[in-house]
């Protein structure tokens, strides 16, 4: 059965090219646990270019949290910013990875966004 | 320092003790040591046999060391002078602290030497408000360590305390039962370690140790070496040679390195409270300094750059492409009881980045960063067009998203009555400052320049130019008051022009957005009775509703404005005028022995003689600091123009003789001379005046 957890790492391996990741080069690892098993990812970025694979390598970050939270961030519901200073969401190695690559996750659901033009809103941009 | 306590710093982590080195803070009392937001020590204090000490003198070493020098005893009468204690102590992941007791009799003396070590782990925020913590404390000692703790979820924070000598532990400090011999002398090293788990950067033990007497900031570079790099200032002033060393050395202690920077640090807004970055403080303050020390300003764009919205979050005021308000690390962040991780709402760093990123250039020709940060710079731009333009009229407006924890002000004058209308009323929101116009037509203009220089993308370029010269257009129009000659300070949500007078002003010029036929009336107000006091530019015009010369925003006269304002009367050629106001600020700066505080009282020079200082709790205060330096920039007329460094010096007589030596920029190093001819109000023709 997948969860957002695995459509979130398999939809960024189908995209192959994320924009938002073009300053990235380097290797992120995630240690997600769930109850007593811990599944891991191993997401390799090159400029933007990305690829995922289950590896088990050592990487320049490593971050490990709960599945339960990381789906949290998947989904916008928690910031991943705020997950580390509460000590949530754990980093090793280089806290700039993830400061870059957490730009791909969404904002929280239901967000209003900047109110446009009084009596002409645009609505959620 | 003049509060009577003592502040030492390494980037984030400090400690402010009083003059006997002790800390015994409450809820709302600011002593302690700090990191990472966090106090990490309550309560720290010494007594020798049950006895408080006597402080006799503190020696500030360095911004992050220093030495107390102590007798037993209290109040003025000695009661045993014998003894004296000296405690070293150097800031840098908690702190290291050497204590020498030193016994002068004859005889040996028996001591219980004892440590009293607490802490609350209070937020930096909590301290400012007075709030109940949440979670679990708890004490315990092991392997002759004293371990304090806090716990709330997953969130924890530690103070390790240990000593080098044999001590007994308990859970409130630590004791040492010595005996020193006739004329000898006890030592022991104590260590407090902040821990932070799971924090990269947050190490779990204090950077010195004994001996370390040459104790590293948490900068790649040593103050000496610092010093030694920035260029150097040769004037028959001795007030101003002061001034500039003391802002180069506070420059050094504003330093921050945040976890993402590699080591490489950029400024922060304010020691110690405001230790951390400050997207609008941190662009100011690198601009001002850029001709100084260029390497603040590659650091503040790349840490900026990185930390720039990407999604909407209206808890954060978060919008894709826009730059940082202010970023914290203490529980309440971190619980999202308060949205600085990091918060978003500020209305003018977003422009002010490009602006920042292009001025760098200018003067490094350092294209790759260019490069490096288009993505970043070109999210900036789209903010303007894409996020800010609340009312869809071409304008940047503020409103705030986070009604509880948001910031209603989101420019520089972010005090609740900043901006107001002749008569006092306040206006609603969104709110468009005269000031953010200036900055985004600037932001787009030099946007144009590198999409050119360094994007290879003429079609941005020409569009970001056409729609520049459109804004200008609507700004000299829809923001000039006709039967002032000035420009409004906002536009209201009806279109209303917010029509005080007020330094804002200065800041157009600086941008740019100012029509050469409107220029001249700027500067007449800008030097005019009604702003000028004397020694600088007020905030607010007398005369208006709300003006207040000790009012934050809305009278003082403050440094940092006026260093831009200055720049800004040059950039239309006003030189005399920028002249008048450098004058003004470095007359003041001398009466602080150059320290310009954040703001000062907008009294008349010639009422009180000397500038007021309006109370406040930061400083040294970054774009203070960074004052002296842009106006060294303004007096001297310092532009680059291609490879080569313009020098078109305008100074006041008073000053003399003035030689920057040694300026960096894509030149090399260039020196520049100039002398004193522009005619000033100094002390004596201000009194003339009235």
């Amino acid at each position: 059965m997948t969860d957002v957890v695995d459509q979130f790492f398999a939809e960024l391996a189908d995209r192959g090219r994320e924009p938002l990741l073009e300053r990235v080069t380097g290797s992120l690892r995630f240690e997600l646990s769930d109850g007593g098993k811990t599944d891991r990812w191993f997401v390799e970025v090159e400029k933007g270019d990305v690829s995922v694979s289950r590896k088990s390598l050592a990487a320049d970050c490593t971050l490990r949290a709960e599945r339960k939270l990381f789906a949290g961030m998947v989904r916008g519901e928690v910031n991943a910013m705020a997950a580390v200073l509460r000590g949530a969401l754990s980093v090793e190695g280089d806290l700039e990875h993830l400061l870059l690559f957490q730009r791909i996750f969404p904002g929280p659901p239901g967000a209003r966004g900047p109110r446009r033009g009084r009596g002409r809103q645009k609505g959620r941009r | 320092m003049n509060d009577g306590l003592v502040k030492i710093l390494d980037g984030n982590t400090f400690v402010v003790s009083d003059e006997r080195g002790d800390i015994e803070a409450s809820l709302t009392d600011p002593t302690g040591l700090f990191s990472f937001d966090t106090r990490f020590l309550s309560r720290w204090v010494l007594t020798l046999n049950g006895q408080r000490l006597n402080p006799l003198s503190v020696d500030d070493l360095q911004y992050f060391e220093t030495r107390f020098f102590l007798v037993p005893g209290t109040g003025t009468v000695y009661i045993d002078a014998k003894l004296s204690v000296i405690r070293r102590r150097a800031v840098g992941n908690g702190f290291h602290e050497e204590l020498t007791i030193l016994n002068h009799d004859e005889k040996p003396v028996n001591l219980t030497i004892r440590v009293e070590a607490g802490s609350d782990f209070a937020d930096l925020f909590e301290v400012k408000d007075a709030l109940e913590k949440k979670g679990r404390y708890s004490t315990r000692v092991d392997d002759g360590k004293l371990l304090l703790g806090y716990v709330r979820d997953t969130f924890e924070r530690a103070t390790v305390v240990s000593a080098s000598e044999p001590a007994r532990v308990t859970r409130n400090g630590l004791s040492f039962r010595v005996e020193i011999e006739p004329h000898g002398e006890w030592t022991t090293d104590l260590d407090v370690a902040a821990v932070l788990p799971g924090l990269p950067g947050a190490r779990g033990r204090p950077k010195y140790g004994r001996g370390s007497r040459r104790a590293r900031p948490n900068m790649s570079e040593s103050l000496e070496q610092w010093v030694e790099e920035a260029p150097r200032v040769e004037c028959d002033w001795d007030s101003l040679r002061t001034t500039y060393r003391r802002s180069l050395v506070d420059l050094a202690a504003l330093r921050f390195s945040p976890p993402v920077a590699r080591g490489q640090s950029l400024p922060a807004a304010g020691l110690p409270w405001f230790m951390t970055m400050f997207g609008r403080d941190s662009i100011f303050t690198s601009l001002q300094a850029l001709p100084f020390t260029p390497a603040l300003a590659a650091t503040t764009l790349r840490a900026l750059g990185e930390w720039q919205g990407s999604r909407i979050d209206d808890f954060r005021d978060e919008d894709p492409g826009r730059i940082l308000h202010e970023m914290r690390y203490g529980e309440m962040a971190a619980f999202e009881e308060r949205p600085h991780s990091p918060y978003y709402g500020c209305a003018d760093a977003t422009p002010l980045y490009v602006v920042l990123l292009d001025e760098y250039e200018r003067w490094t020709g350092d294209t790759k960063l260019v490069r490096e940060l288009e993505f970043e710079a070109r999210a900036a731009l789209a903010w303007i067009d894409d996020y800010a333009d609340l009312l869809g009229n071409g304008y940047i407006w503020y409103q705030r998203r986070n009604e509880e924890t948001g910031l209603e002000n989101q420019c520089w004058k972010d005090s609740w009555d900043s901006i107001s209308y002749r008569d006092g009323r306040l206006p609603g929101f969104p709110r468009a400052t005269c000031e953010l116009q200036g900055y985004a037509y600037d932001a787009k203009v030099r946007g144009a320049r590198l999409a050119r220089i360094a994007w290879k993308d003429p079609e941005l370029a020409d569009r970001l130019e056409s729609e520049a010269a459109a804004l200008k257009r609507r700004f000299n129009r829809d923001f000039w008051v006709e039967d002032g000659g000035y420009f409004a300070l906002a536009l209201d949500t009806e279109g209303n022009q917010v029509d005080c007078l007020a330094s804002n002003n200065g800041h157009l010029l600086w941008s740019g957005i100012v029509d050469k036929s409107k220029a001249a009336s700027v500067a007449s107000h800008l030097l005019g009775r009604r702003l000028f006091s004397g020694w600088g530019v007020r905030t607010l015009a007398e005369g208006e509703g709300r003006y207040n010369p000790i009012g934050y925003h809305v009278g003082t006269v403050w440094p940092f404005d006026n260093s831009f304002i200055a720049w800004g009367l040059r950039r239309y050629g006003f030189k005399d005028e920028a002249a008048q106001i450098a004058a003004g600020i470095l007359d003041a700066a001398e009466f602080f022995d150059g320290r310009l505080p954040e703001a000062f009282g907008g009294y008349e020079r010639i009422l009180t003689k000397y500038p007021v200082q309006y109370p406040t709790a930061c400083s040294p205060q970054a774009w203070s600091t960074g004052a002296p330096l842009l106006l060294l920039r303004t007096m001297l007329g310092l532009e680059p123009q291609g490879d080569h460094l313009v020098v078109d010096p305008a100074l006041p007589q008073t000053l003399g003789h003035l030689e920057v030596l040694d300026i960096p920029g894509r030149w090399g190093r260039m020196d520049a001379f100039g002398r004193g001819r522009v005619q000033v109000e100094s002390r004596r023709a201000h009194a003339r005046r009235r």
